[in-house]
Formats: C-alpha cells, structure tokens, sequence
C-alpha cells in the first residue's frame, strides 16, 4: 500500500497544488471588495490621458483590458473567469447581454452629465428602450480609408471594391454583419435583412465582385496593413487606421463613410452583473460625459463628438469623418436565430475555391 | 523479494491523462451531441443536428484543401528534414547542430509568425533588398497566398521533424552503406535502399509529428493566408468564437481527431515484412537463408547498371 502511494504521490502533490492555486485565486477575488476598477473595452477606444485623469480625481486604479471584436467580448465573458466591472459592447450585443441577463441596471439619477447625451442616438438605442441598462459611448461606423498617394481618382462607394485594377491591394474586415452589411446597403437592402433572397444576392456581389479583388478578409492586422503599404484601399475604422500611422503621414489617408452607407454602430457603457465596484463604474459613466473629457477623447481620436452635445463646441482637433456622412448608416441590430442565414452565406465566401 | 507492483505503477500518467485528456474528450464528444444555444453555450437537449450539419459540401471543400497543405506541408518538411537529420548525424559538432535546431523555440510561435511578416511584406526587408537591386519598385507579392501558408508551416514545424530523424540516423549503422556500396549499389541506391528502411521509424514519427499540428493549424493561415486560406482549424475556432455554433465546433473536432486516429494507427502500426530485414541480419550468418531481401539483390542490379556512377 505504501508503495502505491509512493508511486501516486507526485502526480497527486502536483494536482493537488495546481488546484490549490486555482481555487484560492479564484477566492481572493471574490471576496476582496475591489479597489480596482476593471474596464474591458476595444483596442484604441479611451485614450491614456482621460483613463489618467479619472485615476487622479477618483483615486482608483483602472485596469484596462482590450478586445477586437464583439464576438470575442462576448465569448469571454459567457466563457466566465473575467470579473470586469465595466464594459464596452455594441448595440446588438448590449440587447444579447440584457437577454443573458449579464448586466446591472444603471440608475439613470446619478449620472449628472446624462443630459448632454445626443437626444437623437438616445432615440436610436432601442436595443435597450429607456437606457435602463447602457449609457451610450460613441456612435459610429466603419468606412473605407484609401492612399491617395498610390490612388488617384475614386468614387466614395462601395463599388471601389469592384475594381478590378487594384486587385490585391485591397482589404475588408474579417466581421460578417459589417462586409454583409456594405453589400446589403449597396444593394438597396436594410443591413439587418433576415431574407434569405436579399443576403444570397449580398453574398453573390461579395463573392463574385469584391472578393476576388481582395487581398485578405481581416480584422486585426487591417490597419498595419495599410500603414505598411499592403493594401491601398481598406475598409475598417478610422481609430485602427490612424493610430497604425505616424502623424506626419495623415495627409495621405482620406477616409470616408460610402454614399450608400452602411452598418452605423452605438457603443454603450454598460456594467456587469457581478461587478464588484459599481460606484465607481458609475463614476467612470458620469466622467465620460463631461463635456471637456468627452472633447478629449474625440479629439485623440479624431472622433465627431457624436454622442455628447456640449462636447462639440469643445472640440478642437480635426475629425476623420462628420456626423452627416453618418446619416445613411443603419444601425446593426441582433438578428437572433436568423444570423444562421449569415454564417452560411459566409462560411461560402470563406471557404471560396 | 522485491514485490512488484506492476499496473500500479502507471498510475500518475493514467490520472494524468484521464485528468488532461479523456475528460476534456469525453465533453467534447458530449457537447457535439446537445443543441446549440443561441448566445453560445449549449442547452442540454439532445441533438444530432451538428453532425447533420457537418455533412454539407462546403465544410467536405475544406477539409480537401486542409489535407492537400498539410500533406505538401509535411512531404516538404521531411524532404529537407532528412538531410539535415543526416548531416547532424554524421557531424563532429552534433551538440552544436542540434543546440541551433532548438534555438527558434525560444522566440514564441506567434512572433516569428509576425517576423516571417516583415520579413517577406510589400515593404519587408526582402523586397527592399531586392528593389535595391533594381527589380520592380511595386514590390512582389510574397505573402496573403497558399504559398506563403506553406512555407511558413515549414518553416515552422521541421524542427519537429529534425529531432526524430536525427536520433534514428544516429543510431544507423554506417557501415552498412559502405556494405552496400562495395556490393555495387549506387550512393543514391544505398541510401533509399539500406538507409532509408531502417530510419522507418524515424521517419514515421517526423511525418506524425508534423502532420498532426499542421492539420489543426490556426494561427499561420489566419495571419500568412490570403482570402482562399481558410483551413478547418479556422472554421472551428470561427464556429466557437463568433458564429457561436458549439456543437457544431465540437463534431468537427471530433471528427479531425478520429481521422487523426486512424490515420496514425494505419500508418504506424502497419509493419511491412522488409523493413525488419536489415535489423535481423547478422553480418556472420548472411548466407543462413534467413535474408532473402534487396542485399542479394543488390549485385545484380550493379550488373545491370555498371554505370560510371556507380564505379566512381
């Protein structure tokens, strides 16, 4: 018997530690009362100076993880483990989230600065009716940015993705709802279409028009990419694009949301359900939309201040793209059961030749 | 005595792999099996939708495609794998060679990925040596193609296969090439006739050792692929992560690993008659009968052929 044990005894020290040291991280966290604040949000979203400022006046330290997509957001956090208080989702995954029942409801009373939210992207954030669980952040849409250096002339379409002489300079996001979206619009269709007739015709013009003339689909890399000189013509975000490149190069970049839009996107600031430190997450809403911070964080990105009102006559950098140009955007909606339809044309697409 | 305890003595690594490896499989197999949640997950309802699913045309086009770049991955590697397993063999320096085999491990995978990147990029330091010397200003395309998928694994994976070839070539006899070569076989001919047969097993543990990883790649066609480089790998992770089809996710892991499986055991546990010949021969007792395999056979093809090759 001694000897069995013997032979076991390693392994089972080596489980037994790891899951110790498993489960005691996992308590630590939970009891502790917070003093952090824990903020997972997009890759360039808020910039350093304004998380800095909150840091001073509150006296928190935020810890600030990225994500790059959506999906991915989603993914991890259903896949539990993360204790984030704080969290930075589109319009579609805010009224997944509220399904889910992830979230805390926000008590509107105690954020201040809530009346100097655009009464217009109030009206369209009907993913959460009465904003009972999400404060709006940014409304916005991914564009087409192009090297005017390397192309000349170009119509502000869709249709630059048609071109057949710059094939294989040119990229699109690896995001199904976004390149789906592009093409329903041009076609005359809602971004959100759950018929099957209209996302087959999308699926038709990104597979045999755009597709070919396409280096990658790709949604991490796009914007090194076009700073490198990969790709000439990329649809994307601006804030990828122009972060990727140095300052004195932004002349050589013209971005612009196409005539026929496209998907337009809110994101919200919503709290987690298990969050442990929602004061401050509240304090970190209300911060966001002061009219000189909310400035703040347009200008580093070169952002419409799209979501905040005062903010604008604050506002003195230059913008990539107005707030008109985002007037033929439709907002990207859940589709629910029927994003099936979407995965199969797009697994077609993908899988191509 | 001393008492054995036999079976007992597996114990660690049978907790081990239950623990770190049945489990997770027996999950895995249980998820393919449960209806999918619409937000992810699953619900635990049992259904056989996901391998209903798995059947459809567009998933059997790129499993294709995945075995044809994992096979011309793996026939590349072993190619240029048995040379240098060979040379590291017969070199002075064998500590040496080997340390530089291992010397890429120790940057991690996903940045030598982004190295390859700006090494071969449009504006990578290969296509500005070479616009130095005057070739095209737009540069070549390197990269974002089934090529450059290929190359990259290569580059990747053939230390897996070094290592195995090595140790197998180590312990080869070489006396036995220059057995064969007095008996008037060709260089070419001793080594795929004499050597190749007994580094067998070497050469089927670098094939599984490489095959295997390249067939559930994910990270090299994502970023080194162009739009058509879509590999099973990338269609499990998409099914988990954004299409959020777990079940789905599940029956095609499953079934790469039954494939995976079978493969294996039909690979490596097939033992042909004449590869045990050369093992078997006692270089005293050639002419007991016992071998009747290609050493009696090899002066008469130096007959055959008594090319200059073959006397120089």
């Amino acid at each position: 018997m001694k000897k069995i044990l013997r032979a076991v005894k390693p392994a089972l020290l080596v489980l037994t530690i790891l899951f110790v040291g498993l489960l005691s991280s996992a308590c630590t966290k939970k009891d502790e009362v917070s003093k952090n604040l824990y903020i997972f949000n997009w890759t360039y979203y808020t910039p350093d100076s304004v998380i800095e400022k909150f840091e001073k006046e509150y006296g928190i330290d935020v810890v600030y993880d990225y994500f790059a997509s959506n999906e991915e957001m989603f993914a991890k956090l259903k896949a539990g483990g993360a204790n984030y208080d704080l969290c930075f989702p589109s319009g579609d995954y805010v009224s997944i989230m509220i399904k889910e029942g992830m979230l805390a409801k926000i008590d509107k009373s105690t954020i201040k600065n809530f009346g100097n939210i655009d009464q217009g992207v109030l009206a369209k954030s009907d993913f959460d009716p009465g904003n009972e669980y999400s404060v709006p952040y940014y409304m916005g849409a991914a564009g087409v940015a192009v090297n005017r250096t390397k192309v000349a002339s170009y119509e502000k379409s869709w249709s630059i993705f048609a071109r057949e002489d710059l094939s294989g300079k040119m990229i699109m996001l690896d995001d199904m709802r976004e390149v789906f979206g592009d093409a329903l619009k041009f076609l005359g269709y809602s971004v959100n279409s759950t018929s099957e007739a209209e996302i087959n015709a999308a699926r038709d013009l990104i597979d045999k028009e755009w597709k070919p003339n396409l280096l990658k689909f790709d949604a991490e890399a796009f914007a090194k990419n076009f700073a490198a000189g990969e790709v000439w013509v990329a649809q994307g975000y601006a804030e990828s694009i122009y972060a990727e490149m140095d300052p004195s190069r932004w002349g050589e970049v013209d971005f612009f949301i196409p005539n026929e839009g496209g998907p337009s996107y809110i994101d919200s600031m919503v709290i987690l359900k298990d969050s442990k430190n929602i004061k401050a997450a509240m304090n970190f809403i209300d911060f966001i939309h002061r009219p000189e911070i909310y400035a703040e964080f347009c200008d580093a990105f070169g952002f419409p201040a799209t979501a905040n009102v005062p903010a604008r006559e604050l506002k003195k950098g230059p913008q990539y793209y107005s707030a008109e140009s985002l007037e033929p955007c439709e907002l990207k909606k859940d589709v629910g059961a029927d994003l099936e339809k979407y995965n199969a044309a797009w697994q077609q697409i993908k899988i191509g030749k | 005595m001393k008492r054995n305890f036999g079976p007992t003595y597996v114990a660690p690594q049978a907790l081990w792999l239950t623990v770190f490896f049945a489990a997770p499989l027996l999950i895995i197999v249980a998820y393919s099996f449960l209806q999918k949640g619409l937000y992810g997950g699953v619900e635990v309802v049992f259904s056989t939708q996901a391998w209903v699913d798995i059947a459809n045309p567009t998933l059997l086009k790129v499993t294709v495609k995945t075995l044809w770049v994992s096979l011309a991955a793996t026939l590349i590697i072993i190619l240029l794998a048995l040379p240098c397993g060979y040379s590291i063999a017969r070199s002075k320096n064998q500590a040496l060679r080997l340390f530089l085999v291992i010397v890429p491990f120790w940057t991690n995978f996903l940045v030598r990925i982004y190295a390859w990147i700006s090494i071969l990029g449009n504006e990578g330091f290969v296509n500005q040596a070479l616009r130095f010397l005057g070739f095209r200003a737009e540069g070549f395309q390197f990269l974002y193609n089934q090529g450059a998928v290929i190359f990259v694994l290569v580059y990747m994976y053939l230390p897996y296969a070094i290592l195995p070839l090595f140790s197998t070539i180590d312990k080869f006899d070489f006396t036995l090439l220059e057995a064969a070569r007095d008996l008037g076989s060709t260089k070419m001919q001793s080594y795929i006739k004499i050597m190749l047969p007994n580094i067998k097993g070497g050469v089927i543990t670098a094939v599984l050792f490489t095959f295997i990883p390249i067939f559930g790649a994910y990270a090299v066609p994502l970023l080194i692929g162009g739009k058509d480089s879509y590999m099973l790998g990338n269609v499990i992770a998409d099914q988990l992560t954004k299409t959020r089809n777990w079940p789905l996710a599940s029956a095609i892991s499953m079934s790469m690993t039954l494939l995976t499986a079978i493969a294996v055991f039909l690979f490596a546990f097939k033992k042909p008659k004449e590869q045990q010949i050369v093992k078997d021969i006692d270089p005293l007792s050639l002419p007991n009968g016992k071998t009747t395999g290609f050493l009696h056979r090899a002066p008469g093809q130096g007959k055959k052929k008594p090319s200059a090759k073959g006397a120089a």
